[in-house]
């Protein structure tokens, strides 16, 4: 079991998130109509032996969406932000 | 040791929960925030999880934009400035689950993964109960009030009363519902 | 083999009956099962998994190999349970296992003759390839002649549970280095939880003599620790398990024999222990010696000769030979001469410490020395050993051989952690390798086996452990326990004492714990190679086995290597080395030093195993916990559930939800019922509950503009009090969900969803929302709950609203095809929207979740003079399929607009999320799939959902041209109709198909039409 830390709720089981996917790609801007933008964002993926950053929602507690840091080699967690602050 | 063989009195009933769901916009919360102090009495609840009580009604911050205002009987009609945030009445999705007695810490191990000993009095967790989302009020070390969905409340409440169930003492009572 | 009549932690006031084989016995409050065997006389107990060579007791712990049996009967029973570890209850009922008919005469036993063909690799040479079809006809027999124990068939009657617990320091072991980290953590103020898989906490302390020093501090430790509330001990309670940020599994087990469900006691109890740091304070294992026959009942390690005479006062032999490479088993040496054995030492050393020699002397134990048993003669018991010494072999008898290879550190959990273990060469054994912050090793586990070291070490790891999670409240120095060790040898004594009289030998190990010089060894040191030094013994005398529970010997492990099948992982799997129960417990290790030696190489380089949970078996129910029958999973019930079910209908689990299949009062089967339940629909009209649509309540200044950017259809332009039917596209440009949504006021709108996409959709549009576009002020809500809703659908549907809602006008001009009208029902509020999944004029009539029932029954009530009845899921899915409704068995995550029929959905704009990536190239091939229409075209035949579909004539092989999504009967029609996806290039209307559903052989040829079956131009809804 991993047990995220969520900066709202505190820590929890891990059974209280939603995976959301690999969180260092960026999304374009709704109405680009970059072909090679968009298909960056949704098939070309790193898939890191180490630090990932990664979307997480807090889906049975506040449903916020978090940036969770998570070593992927150990699962250890170095950070969890909310997506909104995550992005600012 | 804890086991549950000391699980002396426990008991559940149910009710119905009315809400009034408050959110802010991202960006003027601080504006919100003087709205809602307005509306509802200060002062609000800091954190996610805290609450605080004007008069009859609770307020729960549930979210860091998000209050649900929980009252005895019909929500009351409130609107706020759409340039700060918007209400949503949430009257009819809920049950409360009152649950009491001094066997309700073990009874809550087998139903919640939440630390009722760290748990403060009148904090609120959002959290799963059979994987399903659940907040969890602390009234007291022997009393909480548990929220569930509406449509999940009949299978909660045999999840709830089978964990309870070597408590020959549990008592089903009704309440409004 | 007795009972001694004083001494143990026996309760001999407390006697208890039992039953083993039929055999009525009688044991004590305190015993195991094994001891309680051990004390009657049991040398054999059981027969091996694949030669059905007869077996003892071995250990007395967890790693049992040998000793496995079946507890319980009927539904209750329980396989493969070491006898070890089975604590005795009044009335238990046992019985040996892998036997016919008897235990001492077992038929199979004639497989041992045929030892040469099962050895490694058995089955993948016998059966694979060229011979593969003689599995099929030997895997009975096979089957039935290797195994354990057989569980019961009869369902559990037994009761489990689940239960959260957390706490800041975990510490898992109460032996001494465990008790004393629980004192230190709890004096700091941490709050502390110690789990202990015994029934007594004391770890190897409780093998300690009676009249030690051990006991005093065991029980002045136990005082203060119960004195302490911030500290709850957990005994009969196993780490299974250790995983990530600090959760452990733990299994609780029952006290007293049989758990009584009627009490609401549970069996078992798995805990997840979710702490901030943990102690793992494991201990460690003693290690077997590899020799021909080394499996005969009558072999033990030395521990548990030891733990038998002085915790269960059970003196397991009276002439006992003590075979060892280390010091350790001299203290099991002594005493069992102190009760009166006649002991004799094989030590495989040339020099064994001076100390032994004189103590051993004391005892009038002859010490035998450079001295290494090669075999063991008897069968069903030992009764003599074979010893090879440099002046030639020597053949003594005797009736108990204890043996001891050093002590391997359980690094089970750290294990689990995916921490790899490291070789330390002085112990020729794996300790715990780094660990994670907060986590803390003390005691044997960590390759030092001294009890002062392991109190000092245990107490430090407390006190830390506590000031890791912030309790740092002063501690008192370590509560000692001045024993002198034997040896402090790491090879040497495991927490041994010497309490006896006679020279007291001096403590000579780093006062840290930290392991001392290794004792002087003329065993040949190079990894493996002492494992292997009976290799040819073996081949003239008898089995040398390294795994005694999967009957795994030296020669498997030497063929193993032969064949090329080196590393450990190979190793593992083509002898089936350590995949037991045991996990391997007491055969790893030794297993792995032998590939080394055979390889030639130092042991870290051949690798390890990694030990994954569970550390002991774990029942499955007890993982289950209450999720079982009626609590299995958790189904959502609409607010009209009890009327459903109060009038006939058949429910039917669909998702989370449970929804009306069909009502008996239409038909006595499904089959019978769902085309009366259209037909009603389409000549009248029914009422159907969709409450398990989801709902989403979206609001805010720029609730318009996020609507349009998630539906491919344009929702800023929908007038206020009109609904519109939206698709929404994933960002890859495949159609992820469609439902209808209506404007309720310049800044509100009301979203549905489909029941089975619900939860997706509203985590998608907060993700979209919190992460993309965090600048639109918009606030979604899920409202699933909040409303009741239903749906009358039929040519008379207005006029049962009409009669429902007298004040309401729900004329065509006041309520048109997607018009929506707002209300209030009892105080609640009332949404009204005519829209139509069916094809027939239809309204969605919404209202609050607590008066649903009392809504229902009013429009059943206005409905039954309009010939208006409900109808289910079953008639719902064939009303769509009949008006070419898409629906989740095409809108299937593989499929776009385009392949739907959809495109004019999206028009011309842009920007909405998916549209990019959904103008792909690829999207346009002419392969694509392509919604048709099928109707059957061989009467009294019908179509079936995933057949293949292929061209008149043409070879059924591969994919074919598409597949048949969804079926029905249409009444109206009198055909089997369905809705299919087949390539474009082959999607032409009119043409002649075949459907081939290979599964059951059958083929049925169809026509290709419209997917709109009924009413292509809408009169019907918009009438």
């Amino acid at each position: 079991m991993l047990r995220i830390e969520c900066p709202y709720c505190g820590p929890r089981d891990h059974d209280e998130f939603r995976y959301g996917g690999d969180a260092s790609v960026i999304r374009p801007v709704h109405d680009d109509a970059d072909f090679e933008a968009w298909y960056r964002y949704v098939f070309v993926r790193e898939n890191p032996a180490g630090p990932h950053r990664e979307y997480w929602q807090h889906v049975i507690g506040c449903r916020q969406w978090l940036v969770v840091g998570r070593d992927t080699r150990n699962h250890e967690i170095a950070s969890v932000r909310s997506a909104r602050e995550a992005r600012a | 040791m804890a086991d549950g063989s000391n699980m002396g009195g426990f008991e559940m009933a149910a009710y119905d929960c009315s809400i009034l769901q408050f959110e802010g916009w991202d960006g003027a919360m601080a504006k919100f925030e003087v709205v809602l102090n307005r509306i509802l009495g200060e002062p609000l609840p800091n954190k996610v999880g805290d609450t605080a009580r004007h008069d009859d009604r609770l307020v729960i911050r549930i979210a860091p934009r998000r209050f649900w205002l929980l009252c005895d009987g019909p929500p009351p009609v409130i609107d706020v400035d759409a340039e700060f945030g918007c209400t949503l009445p949430l009257g009819e999705g809920r049950i409360r689950l009152r649950l009491s007695g001094r066997g309700l810490k073990q009874v809550l191990e087998r139903c919640v993964a939440a630390d009722w000993e760290t748990l403060g009095d009148g904090r609120a967790i959002q959290t799963g109960l059979d994987h399903m989302p659940v907040l969890l009020l602390r009234r007291s070390g022997f009393e909480c009030d548990l929220l569930v969905p509406r449509s999940l409340s009949k299978g909660l409440m045999d999840w709830i009363a089978d964990a309870s169930a070597s408590d020959r003492y549990l008592t089903p009572s009704n309440g409004s519902t | 083999m007795r009972r001694l009549h004083e001494g143990g932690r026996i309760d001999r006031s407390r006697p208890m009956e039992f039953i083993f084989d039929g055999k009525a016995l009688a044991g004590y409050r305190g015993d195991t099962l094994a001891s309680a065997l051990l004390a009657n006389g049991f040398g054999l107990v059981g027969r091996s998994f694949k030669y059905h060579r007869p077996r003892g007791i071995y250990s007395a712990g967890p790693e049992e190999p040998n000793a496995l049996v079946t507890v319980g009967a009927r539904g209750r029973r329980e396989p493969n349970l070491p006898a070890t570890t089975v604590e005795l209850a009044d009335g238990l009922v046992a019985e040996s296992q892998n036997r016919w008919p008897s235990l001492k005469f077992d038929i199979q036993s004639v497989n041992g003759l045929f030892a040469p063909f099962l050895s490694a690799g058995f089955y993948y040479k016998t059966f694979m390839g060229p011979t593969r079809r003689a599995w099929m006809v030997y895997e009975h027999f096979i089957r039935n002649a290797a195994g354990l124990g057989r569980a019961g068939e009869e369902p559990d009657p037994d009761r489990y549970e689940v239960r959260n617990l957390f706490a800041d320091v975990a510490v898992i072991g109460a032996g001494p280095a465990g008790l004393s980290a629980a004192l230190a953590a709890g004096e700091a103020g941490a709050k502390v939880v110690l789990v202990e898989q015994d029934f007594l906490a004391g770890g190897t302390l409780l093998s300690e003599p009676a009249d030690g020093e051990a006991r005093a501090w065991l029980s002045v430790t136990l005082a203060r620790l119960a004195h302490m509330p911030n500290v709850s001990m957990m005994t009969r309670t196993t780490a299974f398990g250790a995983y990530d940020s600090n959760v452990l599994g733990l299994v609780e087990r029952h006290g007293s024999g049989t758990a009584d469900p009627a009490k609401g006691e549970a069996r078992q109890m798995v805990a997840l222990l979710r702490a901030k740091t943990m102690v793992y304070a494991t201990g460690s294992i003693e290690r077997p010696l590899t020799f021909a026959n080394n499996d005969r009942p009558g072999i033990m390690l030395a521990s548990a000769a030891r733990t038998y005479l002085n915790r269960f006062a059970v003196l397991a032999g009276t002439r006992v030979m003590v075979a060892t490479d280390n010091d350790s088993a001299y203290s099991a040496a002594f005493d069992l001469a102190a009760a009166g054995a006649e002991v004799t030492i094989a030590d495989g050393r040339a020099e064994p410490t001076h100390e032994r020699l004189e103590q051993s002397r004391h005892w009038g134990i002859a010490v035998r020395r450079k001295s290494l048993i090669s075999n063991a003669l008897g069968r069903h018991a030992v009764r003599a050993v074979t010893l090879s010494e440099p002046g030639g072999t020597i053949t003594l008898k005797c009736d108990l051989v204890v043996v001891s290879g050093g002590w391997s550190p359980t690094v089970h959990l750290t294990c689990h952690l995916g921490v790899r273990p490291v070789y330390r060469e002085d112990i020729k054994d794996f300790v715990p390798g780094k660990l994670g912050a907060g986590q803390f090793v003390a005691g044997a586990v960590t390759g030092g086996f001294i009890t002062a070291g392991a109190i000092e070490e245990g107490h430090r790891a407390g006190a830390e452990a506590a000031a890791f999670c912030g309790a740092t409240k002063s501690v008192q120095p370590p509560f000692s326990l001045d024993l002198a060790e034997i040896n402090a040898g790491p090879n040497g004594s495991h927490f041994v004492t010497s309490p006896r009289s006679g020279p007291l030998p001096h403590f000579v190990g780093g006062k840290d714990g930290s392991p001392a010089r290794r004792p002087q060894d003329s065993l040949p040191t190079r990894s493996g190679e002492r494992w292997f030094g009976n290799r040819k013994a073996e081949l003239t005398k008898g089995k040398a086995f390294i795994d005694l529970q999967m009957d795994v010997t030296v020669s498997d492990v030497a063929l193993a290597h032969r064949e090329g099948y080196e590393s450990v992982e190979h190793l593992k799997r083509y002898t089936t080395l350590g995949m037991g129960a045991d996990q391997g417990k007491t055969s790893n290790v030794i297993a792995i030093s032998a590939m080394a030696g055979l390889r030639g190489m130092a042991v870290p380089d051949v690798g390890t195993t990694t030990f994954r949970p569970p550390y002991t078996p774990v029942a499955v129910g007890a993982l289950a916990g209450r999720s079982q029958r009626h609590l299995y999973k958790p189904f959502r019930r609409t607010p009209m559930h009890d009327w459903h079910v109060a009038n006939g209908a058949q429910m039917l689990e669909t998702g989370v939800w449970m929804r009306p299949s069909f009502y008996l009062a239409s038909g006595r089967d499904v089959d019978q019922a769902y085309p009366a339940e259209m037909r009603m629909v389409r000549e009248a009209a029914g009422l159907m509950d969709i409450s398990t649509l989801g709902k989403i309540d979206v609001q805010g200044p720029d609730a318009a503009e996020f609507l349009d950017r998630v539906y491919v259809n344009g929702f800023a332009k929908l007038p206020i009090g009109r609904a519109r039917y939206g698709i929404m596209l994933r960002d890859d440009g495949i159609v992820f969900d469609d439902g209808t949504t209506m404007r309720l006021s310049e800044r509100h709108f009301f979203m549905t969803t489909s029941t089975a996409k619900a939860a997706d959709v509203m985590s998608r549009l907060e993700f979209l929302l919190d992460t993309a576009w965090p600048g639109l002020r918009v606030s979604v809500t899920s409202v699933t709950d909040e409303w009741a809703a239903m749906s009358v659908a039929g040519p008379t549907s207005r006029e049962i609203l009409a009669a429902a809602f007298p004040d309401l006008n729900v004329s065509n001009e006041a309520l048109p095809h997607m018009g929506f009208l707002e209300g209030r029902y009892r105080d609640k509020p009332l949404r009204i929207i005519r829209l139509s999944f069916s094809g027939e004029r239809a309204y969605e009539i919404y209202t609050g979740a607590s008066v649903g029932k009392e809504m229902w029954c009013r429009l059943i009530e206005a409905g039954t003079p309009f010939g208006q009845k409900p109808y289910g899921v079953e008639a719902l899915g064939a009303l769509r399929v009949e008006k070419g409704h898409v629906a989740g068995p095409e809108i299937d995550g593989r499929t776009t607009l385009d392949d739907l029929g959809l495109s004019r959905m999206a028009g011309k704009r842009s920007g909405y999320v998916g549209d990019v990536l959904g103008r792909r190239e690829a999207l346009s091939d002419p392969a694509r799939p392509r919604l048709v229409g099928l109707r059957c075209l061989e009467p009294g035949k019908r179509l079936s959902g995933g057949a293949i579909l292929f061209r008149p004539g043409e070879r059924m092989h591969g994919h074919g041209l598409g597949r048949i999504t969804s079926v029905t009967y249409s009444p109206t029609l009198d055909a089997s109709v369905g809705l299919a996806l087949i390539a474009r290039n082959a999607a032409e209307e009119g043409a002649e198909i075949v459907a081939a559903y290979p599964m059951k052989g059958q083929t049925v040829r169809a026509r290709i039409v419209s997917p709109i079956f009924l009413d292509p131009k809408g009169e019907r809804l918009h009438g």
